[in-house]
């Protein structure tokens, strides 16, 4: 088979991971090797789907013995299956960097034999692809779940990122549309490079020499909507593994049916705006200082189509507010509506020169759109409706009567690592 | 009505402020020389660009103002926007009364406008580290066509001197006739044009119709978003991308 053909087979297997960002590693280039990693990461292009694309995504083998029911890979799918060699992985690499094409390789793989040899052939391509051809750009590589530790352990000195996917948000669901995956099993690694990762960390600063071990950190994925999870239970899993595992990101995927199963829900098209709300949320989480439990609860399960989860709990928190924007600490700038890390510092360097009125913030660039009803400036408030909750919902939904829903949904559907980036605060606003 | 003129470099303009600033001449339009609009009673002086004047109001900008705003002031100067000069000599004078707070003073029109055009340069820099597409040439060198809006290929330069430091490459700026032109060991800035058509390495083509087929597999039908793509990669970079072609 022609490497092109093995290309587009591959690629399009390894298309619905969603992971893309190249972020969060500081790799400096070395005399003689090609390529760096800039902290910042960096998107080169973007594909018909509008998602960015930083890395090759790519999988070495679409071969696998597993049967889930939400793959397109699982082995009793009918498709076309290749292979590439760590020599073609290396040359593809390699020459697609040279030309500026990508920030690196996302290199994974469906499991064709046992985890172990299939950890040992991933782990083979990029030993090659560091040590053989002097590749130094950014590498993210899949941790196979089931895999001895010192395979993982040894990989993990030549990545930037690791990640392993939890795939689904429940052990439910997992039994009932992946019943060869354990949930004990996905953890296992997770919570081993975790301990590693806080480990290398602590001897790096104890001395600059002690060799690095996956200094972007670790990620992990799931689907959402092939099961019957609501978002209450994503989040929490979702905070739970920021806290636990110290994750930099979990990655939520839409589900895209590529099959009929009786275990399956029947979708028309992926759930794109449920994905988004996960993130807006999973946001609030690592950047705004949110809980899972604020955000949803009991009678509240899953997040409304008609606002953004932070509107959607302010209008359930009215007492906190309005806000004073010259009083107000960074935290609490971060709670209102329409105020983000970006708007939230601006307004705090403006401030140290003088009490800022409504009409400053127009100027600093903070859109008032939301923020107006939830804000005083020098004391007064211009929002123009009384601040009563069944006076205000109607004003902030996004499906008024008469607008293009269809129109919106476009707008806000993208996923956050597509926002182009400031690298200078990207860092600090976590739009990586 | 008093008009002047500089030759266009960031020296010209330096000096330029500091004529106003000690001539205690402040001109109606400053411009960029063969940028100007005829004006029927304009006065018209031409600033001689002095290094030495040029010199003292770089440290100036420096030490009585501080390094951030020095950064803006060259990026604003990148944009090429036609009132730049103007509103850069208003965000510096008003620099050297309030000193180093006066990035913070963010409602102040002088100061927002300068951020603005910086943010600009700044975003089309990020954008085109990842935009910008080589191609191997039959002399073993990787040359690589922009037309950027702004001026940046003097901040692309350190990047790809640091990434791709055992190539050879040239990345030229098309619309402006400069480019960047790095050989191993150093990279230098000159203007340029090229004299002949390029000639390209045999291994060129298999490698672009690799790159366009993964384009093409990596994307999503059912989530396909052609607005979006162009929301985040628009359609004036696209004549330079291998896989948009």
């Amino acid at each position: 088979m022609e490497i092109i053909d093995k290309l587009k087979i591959l690629a399009d297997s390894a298309k619905y991971d969603v992971s893309c960002s190249s972020s969060g590693s500081q790799r400096a280039n070395q005399p003689g090797r090609l390529g760096n990693a800039a902290s910042c990461g960096i998107c080169h292009s973007w594909s018909a789907d509008g998602r960015c694309i930083s890395l090759l995504k790519i999988l070495q083998t679409n071969y696998c013995v597993y049967n889930c029911s939400y793959c397109v890979n699982r082995v009793s799918n009918d498709l076309p299956r290749a292979m590439l060699t760590s020599d073609e992985l290396c040359d593809l690499t390699m020459n697609f960097y040279r030309r500026n094409y990508i920030e690196g390789l996302f290199l994974s793989t469906a499991i064709p034999s046992t985890p172990d040899n299939t950890m040992e052939m991933l782990l083979q391509t990029v030993r090659k692809l560091r040590q053989v051809h002097g590749f130094n750009g950014y590498i993210h590589l899949k941790a196979i779940p089931g895999a001895d530790n010192i395979l993982i352990e040894e990989a993990g000195k030549y990545v930037d990122r690791m990640s392993v996917n939890i795939e689904l948000p429940s052990s439910r669901g997992l039994q009932l549309l992946a019943p060869q995956k354990k949930k004990e099993a996905i953890i296992k690694p997770m919570s081993f490079l975790a301990t590693n990762i806080t480990a290398r960390k602590e001897e790096r600063k104890k001395s600059r020499k002690a060799p690095s071990f996956v200094p972007a950190g670790q990620t992990t994925q799931m689907i959402v909507g092939a099961t019957l999870d609501h978002d209450i239970n994503i989040l929490k899993l979702s905070e739970y593994m920021y806290n636990k595992f110290r994750l930099k990101r979990v990655y939520y995927s839409a589900y895209v049916p590529v099959t009929s199963n009786p275990n399956l829900p029947d979708l028309k098209s992926p759930p794109l705006l449920r994905e988004h709300r996960l993130y807006q949320a999973d946001w609030l989480l690592r950047f705004y200082g949110f809980s899972a439990k604020e955000l949803l609860d009991d009678n509240n399960q899953d997040f409304s189509e008609d606002y953004d989860p932070k509107t959607d709990w302010a209008l359930r928190n009215l007492d906190y507010f309005p806000v004073e924007i010259n009083r107000a600490s960074y935290e609490q700038l971060l709670r209102i509506p329409g105020v983000g890390v970006k708007s939230a510092r601006r307004i705090l360097a403006a401030r140290r020169m003088h009490a800022l009125r409504f009409e400053d913030l127009k100027t600093i660039g903070v859109t008032l759109k939301r923020a107006q009803y939830f804000i005083t400036c020098r004391g007064k408030y211009n929002g123009e409706a009384a601040m009563e909750e069944h006076i205000l919902r109607p004003r902030l939904a996004l499906s008024r009567p008469g607008t293009n829903n269809y129109e919106q949904l476009s707008l806000f559907a993208f996923l956050p690592e597509l926002v182009p980036r400031d690298e200078v605060v990207s860092t600090l606003t976590g739009e990586l | 009505m008093l008009q002047f003129v500089y030759d266009g470099s960031f020296n010209g303009l330096l000096t330029a402020i500091y004529e106003i600033y000690y001539g205690k001449m402040v001109p109606d339009q400053l411009f960029v020389r063969g940028n100007e609009t005829q004006q029927l009673f304009a006065r018209q002086e031409v600033i001689a660009t002095d290094e030495v004047k040029a010199g003292k109001v770089y440290d100036a900008i420096d030490n009585k103002i501080c390094a951030r705003s020095l950064r803006h002031t060259y990026y604003a100067y990148l944009s090429e926007h036609p009132e730049a000069a103007m509103w850069i000599f208003q965000y510096l004078h008003l620099g050297w009364k309030i000193g180093n707070k006066l990035d913070f003073l963010l409602s102040d029109d002088r100061v927002q406008r300068i951020h603005r055009l910086s943010l600009k340069v700044a975003r089309e820099r990020h954008r085109l580290m990842g935009l910008l597409r080589f191609q191997l040439l039959k002399k073993n060198i990787y040359y690589a066509a922009i037309e950027p809006d702004h001026n940046v290929v003097e901040l692309l330069a350190p990047h790809f001197a640091a990434r791709m430091s055992d190539q050879n490459w040239v990345i030229h700026d098309v619309r402006r006739d400069l480019a960047a032109i790095y050989n191993q060991e150093e990279w230098i800035a000159t203007r340029f044009t090229l004299q002949q058509r390029l000639e390209l390495a045999q291994e060129e083509d298999y490698y672009r119709e690799l790159w366009k087929q993964y384009h093409q597999a990596i994307s999503i039908k059912s989530r396909t978003n052609p607005r979006l793509q162009r929301q985040c990669m628009p359609q004036r970079y696209w004549k330079h991308l291998v896989e948009m072609n």
